[in-house]
């Protein structure tokens, strides 16, 4: 009698330099295939769908600018989730400090905007929705560095409630975010002072080359500065931290505060970028739990969290236009993106662990 | 094994790169003026799903119309959120050569008319819309309405006048007087809707009073179930309502309750509950529209249709509504379609007490758009 093969994951100590490349690359390369099997299977053309997404997602002049804009808020959910998710905190309430960042945002830009110059609005936009987003983080980081209270739940929950905050300041008849004599509730646009334009007209805004020294920054933060050497300590063990006199509460309540603040950023960078306004149809979006995954796709490496949030950029503009270019319907578009997101997570098992095939030795026969 | 992997991995860069080349020439169509309808390219753009039996399914048989009238192919893009994230959305429709661009929804007007400005030659049709919000009185981007794109129009109804019909269907089939509604948003559509229902009901049960639940989202059938019920558990044996979902009906058909629902003739949703429900029939408007569009106009007015024109419509009615109340209500539907009747006619006072409409007046439209009060017999805030 043969004896079975059984699958065997063994971890690997160190990921093979080949591996970190190859890995990525190939998840993509399979979910391109399955998504092609799908679309045969369907009666849509692979070929045609895929030059479609490619152009409109990275290639045409607007296909690109959509797509590094729409990065824009993405890269700093990302670095929002990745920044807190590197010391194993688990900040999942982006999307709450993402509306918070928004609501900070408008509030500067409505009340102050008509008395500054833009060159000292745009900062203050950034910095006050920023703020507002390491606000709406304070009481998770709180208790989560003095009593433990798991950050996961505080954060998610805390996000119901910032959602349900900008429904109120929209909804309620002469709140500050809204027009005093209008007929529908919209959020009012914020002054010239307090809004940049697009570069050439596009969806890009200059706001993005910020967001990208800021990621390279905390790059460098988290390398080469002592802080960083701290947060790396505390995540990889926290008793040799205490013992080397490394002080984890204060360093908990920090990171917290700052992954607040990230997704704050992305708030505010949409009131002084395309949004301009308080507005509740931001919460049909989703940019904050986007930053999850783009944390998870980049490994919390601030480096390639600029190119997961343009590749999740762009896999999300291409798809959602497929349906203005080719006759594909919308549900395949959103199909695909997850099915790449998927395989590219998935294919994280290879990385990590070495998987392989073995025989079960019998003791008897 | 490796060999295979290196040759799939080459196949798919390989036929990457051919797509992508494929893909870059296909976005320099130009077209010329349209000179058929058929000619015309018309997309509509949809914010859920055609089947949600509600909003965009209403949108879509009027869509469907369209098609069978003038022999046009309409494209539809769906599940596009309404916020500034569908500029892009508009603006590719418009770099692609669509002529004429429907939005069905609030949201999309602000990203629509700043991508009207940029496609002058593009005539654009914003539902539910207000051209006052996109100025800076109305808290937009343009500075007067001198300034707004010149290619774009607005369209809306009457829903009021069919909701005043379904409110004396409701008015007959309670039996405690107590009728609830499960609303929207406190926002001057919404809260008309429920003054005009009152104000059916209160003409045939004078004791009717109306409890509002705000759910503040209108479409989230989870949440519209659970109002619906808090409203049922509250005594009210009717339910009206102003979502674009059929929770609130299957939730008064669970208890035994009668239902008025909105935008579409859905009975089967809840066939016993069903009284009969206030609809769109957009058809006509897009066929008229996409004419005019063919022959070289863009209308550009504030379109606001009525039971009269065929926009507003008062859906089939339940097996319990009787012959008598069909034939109430048939009648003030003919009354309202010949102008002599209309819902918002004094003396109505408002929760308090205070008379806001003078006996014998007729409301102005513009009182209408902007209504911001509860009338008698209305409980709970117009304020949310």
């Amino acid at each position: 009698m043969r004896s079975p093969i059984r699958v065997v994951f063994e971890q690997r100590n160190e990921t093979p330099k080949h591996l970190s490349i190859l890995v990525p690359l190939l998840s993509v390369v399979a979910a391109l295939v399955v998504g092609a099997l799908f679309l045969l299977a369907t009666g849509y053309s692979p070929i045609e769908t895929y030059s479609n997404m490619l152009s409109d997602g990275f290639i045409s002049s607007r296909g690109i600018t959509d797509t590094l804009g729409l990065s824009t808020v993405l890269i700093c959910t990302g670095i929002s989730a990745a920044f807190a998710f590197q010391m194993n905190l688990y900040n999942i309430g982006g999307e709450g400090q993402l509306y918070l960042g928004m609501i900070g945002g408008a509030w500067a830009g409505l009340a102050l905007g008509d008395q500054l110059p833009t060159f000292v609005m745009i900062p203050v936009v950034l910095l006050v929705g920023s703020l507002a987003g390491a606000l709406w983080i304070l009481l998770p980081a709180f208790v989560r560095s003095r009593l433990g209270t798991s950050e996961i739940v505080t954060t998610l929950l805390l996000t119901y409630i910032a959602a349900s905050l900008v429904k109120h300041f929209v909804y309620s008849p002469g709140s500050f975010f809204v027009t005093k004599n209008s007929a529908f509730p919209q959020g009012r646009l914020v002054p010239d002072s307090a809004s940049l334009t697009g570069i050439g007209d596009t969806s890009l805004y200059p706001t993005f080359f910020l967001v990208i020294l800021i990621t390279l920054g905390l790059f460098w933060v988290v390398k080469k500065t002592e802080y960083g050497y701290r947060i790396q300590v505390i995540s990889d063990s926290p008793r040799a931290a205490h013992y080397a006199g490394i002080n984890a509460n204060r360093t908990t309540l920090s990171v917290m505060l700052i992954s607040g603040a990230l997704s704050g950023l992305g708030g505010a960078v949409l009131i002084v970028g395309p949004f301009g306004r308080l507005d509740p149809g931001i919460i049909l979006l989703g940019y904050g739990y986007a930053g999850i995954v783009i944390a998870a796709l980049a490994r919390n490496n601030f480096s390639a969290i600029i190119v997961s949030g343009i590749l999740f950029a762009g896999l999300r503009s291409g798809g959602d236009k497929l349906q203005i270019s080719t006759d594909t319907p919308i549900h395949i578009g959103v199909m695909l993106q997850g099915a790449i997101l998927l395989f590219a997570l998935g294919g994280e098992a290879f990385r990590r662990y070495h998987i392989h095939a073995v025989r079960t030795e019998r003791a008897t026969q | 094994m490796k060999k295979m992997w290196k040759l799939a991995a080459v196949a798919v860069t390989a036929s990457l790169i051919v797509a992508a080349c494929g893909g870059s020439d296909s976005s320099s169509d130009t077209t010329s003026a349209p000179a058929a309808a058929t000619d015309v390219k018309v997309a509509v753009v949809y914010l859920g799903v055609p089947d949600d039996k509600g909003w965009t399914y209403q949108h879509e048989q009027g869509i469907l119309q369209l098609e069978k009238d003038l022999g046009v192919e309409v494209k539809r893009i769906e599940n596009i959120a309404d916020n500034a994230d569908s500029e892009k959305t508009f603006e590719q429709l418009a770099s692609e050569g669509y002529n004429l661009i429907y939005a069905t929804s609030f949201g999309y007007g602000s990203p629509m008319a700043n991508v009207a400005v940029k496609y002058p030659d593009v005539c654009f049709q914003w539902a539910t819309g207000a051209k006052f919000l996109l100025t800076k009185d109305g808290g937009g981007a343009f500075a007067d309405f001198a300034a707004l794109p010149a290619n774009l129009g607005t369209y809306f109804g009457a829903a009021e006048e069919a909701r005043y019909l379904s409110g004396i269907a409701a008015g007959k089939a309670t039996k405690n007087n107590k009728l609830g509604y499960v609303a929207a948003f406190p926002i001057p559509e919404v809260i008309r809707g429920i003054n005009a229902f009152t104000l059916g009901a209160q003409s045939v049960n004078p004791k009717a009073t109306v409890q509002v639940a705000w759910t503040k989202t209108w479409f989230d059938p989870t949440v519209e179930k659970q109002a619906a019920e808090s409203l049922l558990d509250a005594g009210a044996d009717v339910l009206g309502q102003h979502q674009d979902t059929t929770a609130a009906g299957v939730a008064a058909e669970a208890k035994g309750a009668k239902w008025v629902g909105y935008n579409s003739d859905v009975k089967e949703a809840a066939p016993t509950a069903w009284l009969t429900a206030p609809t769109w029939n957009w058809g006509p408007y897009y066929t008229k529209t996409t004419k005019a569009v063919a022959d070289g106009t863009c209308p550009t007015d504030e379109y606001y249709g009525t039971m009269a024109d065929g926009m507003v419509t008062l859906g089939s009615f339940g097996d319990s509504v009787d012959a008598d109340t069909q034939a109430a209500i048939t009648a003030k539907g003919a009354e309202i379609i010949a102008g002599t009747f209309a819902p918002f006619t004094g003396p109505i006072s408002d929760q308090d007490g205070k008379e806001v409409i003078a006996s014998g007046v007729k409301a102005e439209l513009g009182a209408l758009l902007s209504m911001n009060y509860f009338v008698k017999g209305v409980i709970g805030s117009a304020k949310g």
